[in-house]
Order: structure tokens, then C-alpha cells, then sequence
């Protein structure tokens, strides 16, 4: 089959692998519809992030048609439409028995590559690193789903395709992210980074009762999508001299009483900071550049929520200080996708929640690498390029 | 001889495995590491190669300095751990001619304390009541299973399991074990038998854990190798690789036991290695 695979830093090419086949019982092999790039991709395609090989097949957003299942299969068959989301889990666990499914002892197979750096390994994704499991991921025509059951959703008749893909990573995360902010009436929520999963994490704050939810970036055809299609209000952080200052104006001297960070390690900035980040980052000093996490500790109400949802590696200049003498709330996960998935379902068969608009450009997998291109430069007002392997 | 059930959340004492100083934090995980020759060490490698490759290939594919190898990953991989599990506990006690030893990488072997035997011991908390647990574990086709990622083991005998198992430098070592004593659903303990190249005893516990956690499974690896060269020599090839590989056990059966499988990346599609890659 044809693969988009890593062969590099920022070389990606479509190849010819092999076709995935029933390996476990609880196997299903699905046909790839359609699928999408993440930001957390380009840390790995920037070099960011270790232990990818040449030839990694990657991509974790997406959903399909389901084309064969393993003798434990029951509850989804051949032929079904389904949504997956990006981490892979056993259902069975402590962790998945308890809604924390990002969190699975049972399906990285390469645990030994993480548990260094993390204390105790996570479950396994699609087509992201192998301290992440190294399993081939979905930029591909086909790829195999480990645990069918847990992990396949049946997408109903009435939600496209489109709708559904979004609802493998960035929807869940999103709305996980306003989750954790436990959200009360008349309350504020700014969200850092306007890309696909702050967008959603911005409407799922609304869904979840904010009264004000305020998006914060730089590009401004990503802050017209948050004003047009969310019903946010926008600040351009490029354009104010203190984006603090703006926040607390705009809450009656109050902050946000929840704060989203949805921008990760490889943030932009404007001032001395992002230059020092910048350069510890170049010279391979540390992995992530803060600024928008600095700024979200900083911003937040005394005693409200930061929800962080930016992929993070290891980071120093992190104003702990803030965090404790504030109060702050610190709420954190990859996301727990099957979780939020049959209710981000229903939000979306009621017509409550509509994420095809992240969709902004559309490509044969032949032409993958230049969606990634388009998509890591922002060019062209690119939110989310889509993928359509078959 | 099985000791109280006793969950192991009483404080331990302080690991006195030294992590070496750390000039900051990216020296734990050097992000930028990823070198395309550390990835061709692993690559390489077959699964049942056993030992100091899978976790040091491993580590060093992950970009890890050697530094940190010393001071995190075999900390975590062997020492600490295993520091604390014998720490106040008579955990050798009533195996003759076992001396205690500290397997902590260089530290252990320099500090030169004893050489004769070495314990190791990894726990595992798994969603199952404890009988079921112990069946699973007498049951030779699912321990073929959960040890297949570095040997093979038969059945040949009312209790007794042949091993087999690549060793390093291309050796093959085969060995017998037999079942010395066992509490249904609480402990199963074996001992190999004479001729084993490397002669050993181990255990499995299995006790409740707190809450709805389940059931703590943990196992004990003796060694206790022939005197002179020869043992000196074993135990410097196998050097950390028994602690990590049976805490890879311990995950596979866990996996086994609560899913039905062990997760795998065997014929991953990659463009590699003729289209498919497990690594």
C-alpha cells in the first residue's frame, strides 16, 4: 500500500509498504477515509523529539471503513464507519476502566523507551514515536487497530466523514482541555493557540457553560475562524504590547478563571524570553520553548484552572512560583479520546458541534508531504490539512 | 514460608544508588540525540538477543548520553529498585551459599562488596483477583508467552520447564526448573536443577493490592553463579538484562491476563526492511 513515512528531519515521502494484516485477536484493519496533521507531528518532523526511524509510516488523526476483525471482535464488524482516536487502549486496565485511556498499561509495546523519561510508560499511538509504541500510523491506506472494541466508534448516518475525522484527536482533546477547567456559569476561559485543538477546545468551553471564551494567536485568518465559527472574542498577541495586561482589563482586573494551553513546546513569542528559548532550543539545551505556557501561568486568576494540552518535553524557566502561590489548578493529559467520544458524537448529530471547518485544504496521500508543508507554515490560511488515501 | 501480604507502600529507605550530578535538566532526555546509527543498533537487533542491547540499544536509540545511562536508566532498569527491594527485607535468607549483591550496573560491580549471588525483584499491579492470576502463571503455554521475548520454555515433566534462551555473544543456554513449593493463588516458587549453566531460583507472589487495584504480582530472581572465571564472566554478560527483561515479563503477562494478548508491532508496515518493520 502507499504510506506517508518519516525519513528524517522535515523529509517526509510517500512509499509503497507493506498492507497490515490481523496480527491479535483484537485486531481490526480499517481503510482509511480520510486523515489529518497534527501539531504535535511537527515535533517529531522538526527533530524535536526523539526515537522516530527512517521509514515510519505516521499520521494519528482519522477514521475509516472497517475491512477485517480478529476472532475477539464483537461489537464492530466489516463494513462499519468508524471515528479512532489517537491513543490506542486495552479497555481492560485500571486506567481505562477509569476514563484515563491515554493512560493504558496494556498497548506500548516499547514501554522500556519511555519509562526513563516519564517514571511509567503510556499507552501507544499511531504513527508517532517508538517511545510511543512505533505503531504505523494513518497517513496510509490501510492501518491495523489494535483493541476494536474499545477503540473503533460507529460513526452514525447523518455525520460526514469530515465531522467524524475531527472527533479522532483534535474535538476530544479540545473538549477534554475545557473538561478539566470545570467550568461555571459567567466564567472566562482564554485559550492559548487557535489551531485546530485550541478552536475546539474554545467551542467545547462554550458547549460547557463559558460565558466568555477568549482565543489567543497571531495569525489572523486563524483568529477570524475563532470569531466566525466559535463565537470567541480575539486577541492578536502580536499586536498588543502585553498580552497580560489585556486579559486582566478584559476580566475586570480578574484573569481568566481558566487558562488553555493549546500550543506546546515549539511556541512562538515576541520578547527576551522566546529569544532565550529559542536559543537553548538550538543549541539542543532543551526541548521546549514556553512562552505560551509562561504567559497562561501568569495570566490566570488567582485560584483558577490551567489546563495544558501543548505537548510538553522538559522544560526549565517554568514559574512554578506562579503556579504555587496563586493557587492554580494544573490539569493535564494526553487526551482520554474514548471518553469524550459518543458524547462529542451526539454533540455532533444534534448539530451543537460542527469541526469540518478545520478542514481548510483537501489532498490525495500522493501530495501529503506538501499538505504537511502547507501546514506547518501556516501558508495559505492552512488550519488542518486533510488527507484521502483511498 | 510465605510471608504476611503486605502491600510494599511502606516508605523505603533512601536508594544509596548515587545518580551521577546532572548539569541541568536536558541532559535527562537529549532530544536531539536521535541518531540515525543509535536507531541502526536496534534495528539490528533480533528480539531473543538477549541482555545489555535491548535496554542499552534501546536507551542509546532514544539518544540518552552515557551519562544518563548511569545515572537514570539503569537506576531505573536494575539498581535503585532492587536496592530497596532487598533494603531490611531477608529476601536471600534460607538460600545457602547465596551472598547478597547489589545489581546496580558499575556501581554494584565496582564496589566489589561480594561477588556470588545477585537478586533481583519487579512488581506488577494487575486487574485480576490473585487465583486467577496463579493459574495463569502454571499454565506453561502462557508463561511461553510472556517470556518469549527472550526464551523459550516446554513443558517436560510433572513441574518441570525446560528453558531456552539466547544468550550473549551467540550462546545458547538451556537449563531445567522444577516446582520446590507453591500456595494456591498466593505463590509458586522453582529451582533449577543440576547442570544449569547459570543456577537460579525464583518466585512469584501474588498478594491483594489496596482498593480495586487488584492483585500485586511480584517476582524474585536468584542467580547464583559457578565459582571462579566462568561466573565471574556469566554475570558480566548478563550484567542488567535479567531485571529488565523480567519486568518485560511481568508487562507481557499482565498485558496477557487483562487483555487477552500482548501488544505488538509485529508486521507494522514501514517503508524498511521489505515493507515491514517490528521496530
Amino acid at each position: 500500500m502507499r504510506a506517508l513515512c518519516w525519513n528524517g528531519i522535515n523529509d517526509l515521502r510517500v512509499e509503497t509498504v507493506g498492507d497490515p494484516g490481523i496480527v491479535n485477536p483484537r485486531d481490526a484493519i480499517l481503510k482509511v477515509t480520510m486523515s489529518t496533521t497534527c501539531g504535535s507531528d511537527l515535533h517529531f518532523i522538526d527533530g524535536y523529539i526523539p526515537t522516530m526511524r527512517e521509514g515510519d509510516v505516521i499520521g494519528h488523526e482519522f477514521m475509516g471503513e472497517i475491512v477485517d476483525v480478529g476472532r475477539d471482535v464483537k461489537k464492530v464488524s466489516k463494513g462499519d464507519r468508524v471515528v479512532v482516536p489517537s491513543f490506542i487502549c486495552c479497555g481492560s486496565c485500571w486506567y481505562c476502566q477509569h476514563d484515563l485511556y491515554s493512560l493504558c498499561d496494556n498497548t506500548n509495546p516499547k514501554a522500556e523507551l519511555q519509562e526513563p523519561v516519564f517514571g511509567y510508560p503510556t499507552a501507544g499511538i499511531y504513527g508517532y514515536t517508538h517511545a510511543f509504541g512505533g505503531y504505523a500510523g494513518a497517513h496510509a491506506q490501510y492501518v491495523r487497530v489494535p483493541h476494536a472494541d474499545t477503540d473503533c466508534f460507529q460513526v452514525p448516518e447523518g455525520v460526514k466523514d469530515e465531522q467524524a475525522l475531527f472527533l479522532s484527536d483534535a474535538a476530544p482533546t479540545g473538549y477534554m482541555g475545557a473538561d478539566f477547567c470545570g467550568i461555571q456559569p459567567g466564567q472566562t476561559v482564554a485559550v492559548w493557540g487557535c489551531g485546530g485543538v485550541g478552536l475546539m477546545a474554545m467551542k467545547s468551553a462554550f458547549l460547557l457553560g463559558a460565558e466568555r471564551v477568549i482565543g489567543i494567536d497571531r495569525f489572523p485568518e486563524r483568529l477570524t475562524l475563532a470569531r466566525e465559527k466559535v463565537g470567541a472574542e480575539t486577541l492578536n498577541y502580536a499586536e498588543v504590547d502585553s498580552v497580560l495586561d489585556l486579559l486582566k482589563e478584559l476580566t475586570g482586573g480578574r484573569g481568566p478563571d481558566a487558562c488553555i494551553d493549546a500550543v506546546g513546546m515549539e511556541a512562538h513569542g515576541t520578547g527576551v524570553e522566546y529569544a532565550y528559548d529559542r536559543a537553548k532550543q538550538a543549541l539542543h539545551l532543551h526541548s521546549d520553548r514556553g512562552e505560551a505556557l509562561r504567559q497562561a501561568i501568569l495570566a490566570c486568576r488567582k485560584g483558577g484552572t490551567l489546563s495544558i494540552l501543548g505537548v510538553y518535553g522538559v522544560m526549565d524557566k517554568f514559574p512554578i512560583g506562579a503556579i504555587m502561590n496563586k493557587g492554580l489548578t494544573v490539569r493535564t493529559a494526553q487526551q482520554h479520546g474514548q471518553k469524550y467520544l459518543p458524547r462529542l458524537l451526539e454533540h455532533v448529530a444534534k448539530g451543537e458541534l460542527d469541526p469540518s471547518f478545520l478542514a481548510t485544504h483537501r489532498f490525495p496521500l500522493e501530495d501529503a508531504p506538501r499538505g504537511y508543508e502547507l501546514f506547518k507554515k501556516k501558508q495559505d490560511g492552512c488550519v488542518r490539512a486533510v488527507f484521502l488515501p483511498n | 514460608m510465605a510471608e504476611k501480604p503486605q502491600e510494599p507502600s511502606t516508605p523505603r529507605p533512601q536508594s544509596t544508588t548515587e545518580a551521577e550530578p546532572s548539569p541541568g535538566p536536558s541532559s535527562d532526555w537529549e532530544w536531539h540525540g536521535v541518531e540515525a546509527a543509535g536507531w541502526k543498533v536496534a534495528g539490528d537487533l533480533r528480539v531473543r538477543q538477549v541482555a545489555s542491547a535491548v535496554v542499552g540499544g534501546a536507551l542509546v536509540s532514544m539518544g540518552l548520553k552515557r551519562r544518563s545511562l548511569g545515572g537514570m536508566a539503569m537506576a531505573l532498569a536494575g539498581g535503585e529498585l532492587i536496592s530497596r527491594g532487598t533494603r531490611g527485607r531477608s529476601l536471600i535468607d534460607g538460600i545457602p551459599n547465596l551472598r547478597r549483591r547489589r545489581l546496580t550496573g558499575r556501581a554494584g560491580r565496582e564496589e566489589g562488596v561480594v561477588t556470588g549471588g545477585m537478586v533481583m525483584e519487579r512488581s506488577v499491579t494487575i486487574q485480576k483477583p490473585g487465583h486467577e492470576l496463579y493459574r495463569a502463571w502454571r499454565d506453561v503455554e502462557t508463561l511461553s508467552k510472556v517470556v518469549a521475548h527472550f526464551a523459550e520454555v516446554t513443558s517436560v515433566g510433572q513441574d518441570i520447564r525446560h528453558w531456552k534462551m539466547q544468550g550473549p555473544l551467540g550462546k545458547t543456554f538451556e537449563w531445567d526448573s522444577h516446582l520446590v513449593e507453591e500456595h494456591p493463588g498466593e505463590l509458586l516458587r522453582w529451582e533449577s536443577l543440576k547442570g544449569a549453566p547459570l543456577p537460579g531460583a525464583g518466585e512469584v507472589r501474588f498478594r491483594p493490592a489496596p482498593g480495586d487495584w487488584g492483585t500485586v504480582v511480584t517476582l524474585r530472581l536468584l542467580f547464583n553463579p559457578p565459582g571462579g572465571a566462568l561466573g565471574e564472566a556469566l554475570l558480566k554478560l548478563f550484567g542488567e538484562a535479567p531485571t529488565a527483561l523480567a519486568h518485560k515479563a511481568l508487562m507481557r503477562f499482565k498485558s496477557l491476563v487483562e487483555t487477552g494478548e500482548i501488544a505488538t508491532t509485529e508486521r507494522n508496515p514501514a517503508a524498511r526492511e521489505g515493507g515491514f518493520s517490528s521496530f
